[in-house]
């Protein structure tokens, strides 16, 4: 069967290939689906498509048009956790184009249903085929990342998932531009930003597709020989993603992810209102918005610097500094809150949202360490199973105490101090699963055939 | 080789800079 330009074997790099070529081929992707996270600019514009200046009866409501960011991010955990598998053996540029068509089209299916006004058709473009989108982008460049930096898997694969960071970063003001440019007094001008985006979005993610390469089998970066020193949480083994699962490191692994992401969702959804009110009278509504923005660009920083920083580190004490340093800041939240201090109460939440980040951009690496290279992709799916979990408890959790503490008579001011204690608990429930690892045990490892002891 | 990994370096980072600048634009608004 002829070789077609997306498979696997039309992507394996010639030698002297630069591999800084290939982290900016997964930011491309990582920089498009990153758009998710911007995806509340639309809330108010979608209720507001028939009445255009303001909510009519037939409008939808603020709650079904929440649903389709909802059902975007659950399919884009089973979708990772469907396609790993399929994403490892067909190769990243299949997949970033597969990703690209779901993304990207889901945006056009979801302008379509705008036009008629169907809500179900939103919900099937930008949140099914959306999330499919999201979720085979997401994971499509990790393992090949990993390939081609072995020497520093965590700033490789922590550059690309700063991407998914950074691209609400561009969909924020690019929708806004968007939707200002075309506004008329008959729309305004969310289905033409929805097509727009879509093709802009297509485009943009080919760029990845074009340029991204896999090493050859034996390749090694130039001068670089693997540590001969063993390490106890660097395997040199490698398990299948059908054994990783059974394993406990995998559920331990699980476990920090959930724990680290659901004590930061929770302050990401709620930043503008909690500022607000701790701070009643001294915080605007547009200052507000200045905090929510700082936030964002902590969040992708974050993700670069701490899992770059983790190649020096190691991953497990990386995830014990946010465990640790979590628990000691969100502790003092509620004081500084009393304190009336805006500035300590700033940092101590840019540092925590840096390592909400930081826990996104290390998990592809400390999978690496804990089950090899072959599979980590295919893990790596299944493991964000865990952020789809927390993207409902997180925020859930964080709004019920707020709700429960106001409804028993708290002030709003000091509504939000228990919840910080249970976040500490959460993060705590995250520490215990991180000091609890242990290497993989033999059984699991893969054993090629014809090398079987 | 080298004008190729420059292009395509630019390519992504560009919008991620313009996105960066109009977030920080935003932010600065937490200190006025």
């Amino acid at each position: 069967m002829a070789e077609s330009f997306l498979d696997r074997a039309s992507t394996v790099a010639p030698p002297l290939f630069n591999r800084f070529l290939v982290p900016p081929a997964a930011l491309a992707v990582h920089l498009s689906i990153g758009q998710a996270y911007a995806f509340s600019t639309f809330n108010l514009p979608l209720t507001k498509l028939i009445g255009i200046t303001h909510q009519s009866p037939e409008d939808w409501g603020a709650t079904e048009v929440g649903w389709t960011f909802s059902i975007a991010i659950a399919i884009l955990g089973l979708s990772a956790a469907l396609f790993g598998h399929w994403v490892e053996r067909v190769g990243p540029r299949k997949a970033m184009f597969t990703a690209a068509l779901c993304f990207g089209g889901g945006f056009i299916v979801a302008a379509v249903g705008l036009h008629f006004h169907a809500l179900w058709m939103l919900y099937l473009g930008y949140g099914v085929l959306g999330g499919c989108g999201l979720g085979i982008g997401y994971i499509s460049p990790v393992s090949t990342l990993i390939k081609w930096f072995p020497d520093r898997p965590g700033m490789a694969t922590g550059m690309a998932i700063m991407g998914f960071g950074g691209g609400a970063l561009i969909a924020a003001p690019l929708s806004v531009t968007l939707m200002d440019h075309f506004r008329t007094a008959t729309s305004n001008g969310v289905v033409e930003t929805f097509a727009t985006m879509g093709v802009i979005y297509f485009f943009f993610m080919m760029v990845g597709v074009l340029s991204v390469r896999v090493p050859a089998p034996d390749w090694k970066p130039a001068g670089w020989t693997p540590s001969v020193k063993p390490q106890r949480l660097v395997t040199q083994s490698d398990v299948l993603v059908g054994q990783a699962w059974r394993t406990p490191q995998f559920w331990l692994l699980w476990g920090i992810l959930c724990m680290n992401v659901s004590a930061g969702i929770g302050v990401l959804g709620q930043a503008s209102p909690m500022i607000q009110e701790i701070f009643s009278g001294r915080v605007t509504p547009a200052a507000a918005a200045g905090f929510v923005g700082l936030l964002s660009l902590f969040n992708m920083a974050g993700r670069f610097f701490w899992a770059a920083a983790s190649d020096y580190l190691g991953r497990r004490n990386t995830y014990l500094v946010f465990f640790l340093l979590g628990i000691v800041l969100y502790s003092t939240v509620p004081s500084v809150g009393r304190l009336g201090s805006i500035p300590l109460f700033v940092t101590a939440f840019a540092i925590i949202i840096s390592m909400y980040g930081g826990g996104f951009a290390t998990i592809p690496a400390y999978l690496r360490d804990m089950f090899g290279t072959l599979n980590v992709g295919a893990i790596h799916g299944r493991l964000l199973t865990a952020w789809a979990v927390a993207g409902v408890v997180g925020p859930q959790l964080f709004t019920y105490i707020r709700k429960f503490q106001i409804d028993q008579g708290v002030a709003k001011t000091q509504a939000y101090s228990v919840t910080m204690y249970i976040m500490c608990g959460l993060l705590f429930l995250g520490f215990l699963c991180d000091i609890s690892m242990r290497p993989v045990a033999a059984r699991f490892h893969f054993k090629p055939v014809g090398d079987a002891a | 080789m080298k004008l190729r990994l420059l292009m395509l370096w630019l390519v992504v980072t560009l919008p991620l800079v313009w996105g960066v600048y109009k977030t920080l634009l935003n932010a600065m608004k937490l200190f006025n």
